[in-house]
């Protein structure tokens, strides 16, 4: 708290901006505008000038309460797993509960270890990575089922009720950062071996206890006070002031188009990314362009397709009206 | 509506070219929403589609959700201009009309040999029962499609009631579409049906085929023939429709004379 307050960002301020107390006009936004900019608008800043791993613990304190939290969420699993058709992928966590050094339907933070030569001069860094609940997720927009959703405060948050473990939502998230735990979920209950496959897991930035006006579990356990929460405004602020303060760098803000979760960093991410190997559950932190911007030109065409059928409709149709009236008076003329 | 008779080619226009262009924009437009719709489901590469030739584009979401985008332009433009030309020039012969439903029942038991086929107008009670179902359904599918693709653009924290039911809606409409496009695909198949379906390529069917089962249709374009009220039952279910399905089924070219098919409906020169 001492931190919170040191930043600017205490439990009151947070609890302001995450019920929306000041919030006035918050909703829709509209074209050519930010996406959905609200006054309860939340994000995230991981000032990792401040992680220090934990040293000392089995498990970093953000992941260990993190796995605490979410211990209960993925159901008993359907044994024996249906076996998909015809590729026959299952990807079954239930086993593996413990691991935490890598992103797992049981594990939705993990603490990258970035061993760094500065010019002879070696340097560790912390990088703790979870989704980073982007401004305009693919993973959410365009899930089949609207079972992963971003809400007004910025949580990108999958229900795992409506979900049928497809992982298209990995596929399209340039961190792959979804994982899936098969047999559990809706798909057991419908065409089990022909359509769906599991659940998506992934962090939901603790949604519930965000309306319930308490902060993300990870947040809260963080013994360096290395991760903030905020209204979206303060904590952009507060990234660029410490980037500033440190001469460092940030990750996150224009990454897949923005991003509600910050990192700012001493070294460059250009560097921090060459010690991250993409792989499964370990996503990496190079440059991240918005995928979906290449249909954004369409989209808007397809917005306007209405208008392009309301024109071409009235103006064809006057057209043969004059023509037919035309067609008439000639007949008419030629009698006579 | 330039509905006519050709006489000389023993040919009557059913659709003109502003009606064939819209139905094959809309038709061939909806092909590919479904096809990329299909391919927005975490389906083609699970299912190997991948792999086929042609088609490894079909795993690529972005790529098909920009097919679907392009090809939605077209559907909504096409839909909108059909319902806004056709209003404004008060062409109504498409909507259902009253007792379409128990006419298409009676249609319908004619194809299986129970009963005679009623006389038609241009479109037969099912057609418009069927295009009153497909308006409902396109309608469904571009309004929540609309609402998803405002949503993908500038509304990604979009309420979540709203999102949902768009999605659901556009996901029920979609296997109403896929379900209304066998049943219209299954239509044409049907024999009786079968000498219609020229009329959707060339614009045109055989006159004595409309002679024969769409004498109403005749009546409005030669308003001078002899009234149909007494007549019942048209003459093209019986013996004459078997003459007729055997000249289809030969593929003959119709004989340019005017060919009388019934004493109640005798041929007219429209010269």
């Amino acid at each position: 708290m001492k931190a919170d307050k040191k930043s600017g960002l205490n439990r009151r301020t947070f609890l302001r901006a995450s019920t929306g107390v000041a919030a006035a006009g918050a909703g829709l936004a509209l074209p050519g505008k930010v996406f959905a900019a609200g006054p309860r608008r939340l994000a995230t800043l991981i000032d990792l000038s401040r992680c220090d791993g934990c040293p000392g613990k089995d498990i970093p304190a953000c992941v260990g309460a993190c796995k605490a939290i979410n211990k209960e969420k993925i159901p008993e699993i359907n044994e024996p797993i249906p076996e998909p058709w015809p590729r026959k992928t299952i990807e079954d966590w239930s086993k593996k509960r413990e691991v935490f050094d890598r992103l797992t339907p049981y594990n939705f933070i993990y603490v990258h270890k970035a061993e760094i030569d500065e010019g002879g001069q070696k340097r560790t860094v912390f990088v703790p990575r979870r989704c980073m609940h982007c401004d305009n997720p693919a993973c959410a927009t365009i899930c089949p089922f609207a079972a992963n959703h971003k809400y007004e405060n910025g949580a990108v948050v999958i229900d795992e009720d409506l979900c049928f473990g497809g992982a298209k939502c990995k596929t399209v998230c340039p961190w792959e950062i979804p994982q899936r735990q098969s047999g559990v979920g809706i798909y057991l209950h419908i065409l089990p071996s022909l359509a769906g496959n599991g659940v998506m897991y992934k962090c939901d930035l603790c949604n519930d206890r965000l309306e319930a006006g308490k902060l993300p579990r990870c947040i809260e356990a963080c013994p360096q006070q290395a991760m903030f929460i905020g209204d979206r405004k303060e904590i952009y602020a507060r990234a660029e002031e410490q980037a500033k303060a440190i001469k460092g760098f940030i990750y996150g803000k224009k990454e897949n188009g923005g991003t509600a979760t910050l990192y700012v960093s001493p070294v460059a991410f250009a560097v921090l990314n060459e010690t991250m190997r993409k792989q499964p559950g370990r996503p990496d932190m190079g440059p991240a362009a918005r995928r979906m911007a290449e249909t954004d030109k369409m989209g808007r065409a397809v917005l306007q397709a209405p208008l392009f059928g309301i024109v071409a409709g009235v103006a064809g149709a006057f057209m043969a009206l004059s023509r037919r009236k035309d067609r008439v008076k000639g007949k008419g003329e030629s009698r006579e | 509506m330039s509905d006519k008779i050709i006489n000389d080619q023993g040919l009557v226009v059913r659709h003109d070219l502003v009606a064939l262009v819209e139905h094959w924009a809309i038709a061939l437009s909806g092909l590919l929403l479904l096809v990329t719709g299909v391919f927005e489901l975490p389906m083609a590469n699970r299912y190997y589609i991948t792999s086929l030739p042609g088609l490894s584009w079909s795993g690529d979401f972005i790529k098909s959700m920009y097919i679907h985008y392009a090809a939605a332009v077209v559907f909504i433009a096409a839909a909108v201009f059909h319902l806004l030309y056709h209003g404004i020039r008060g062409e109504g012969g498409m909507v259902p009309r009253r007792g379409d439903l128990k006419e298409s029942l009676v249609v319908m038991r004619s194809f299986f040999g129970k009963g005679k086929e009623p006389p038609f107008h241009k479109y037969l009670p099912e057609q418009r029962l069927a295009y009153g179902g497909m308006v409902f359904i396109i309608a469904m599918l571009i309004l929540s499609g609309l609402v998803k693709t405002y949503k993908n653009l500038y509304a990604p924290d979009m309420f979540l009631t709203l999102v949902l039911w768009a999605t659901w809606i556009h996901n029920v409409f979609f296997m109403l579409f896929v379900l209304a496009f066998a049943a219209h695909i299954g239509a044409i198949l049907l024999r009786p049906n079968r000498p219609m379906t020229r009329g959707i390529f060339t614009g045109t069917v055989r006159l004595d085929y409309a002679r024969r089962r769409h004498p109403l249709w005749i009546q409005e374009m030669e308003p001078e023939s002899e009234p149909l009220d007494e007549v019942k039952t048209a003459p093209g279910s019986g013996d004459m429709a078997e003459k007729a399905e055997i000249r289809e089924e030969t593929e003959e070219a119709p004989p340019p004379a005017p060919v009388v098919i019934s004493e109640k409906f005798p041929r007219r020169s429209n010269n």
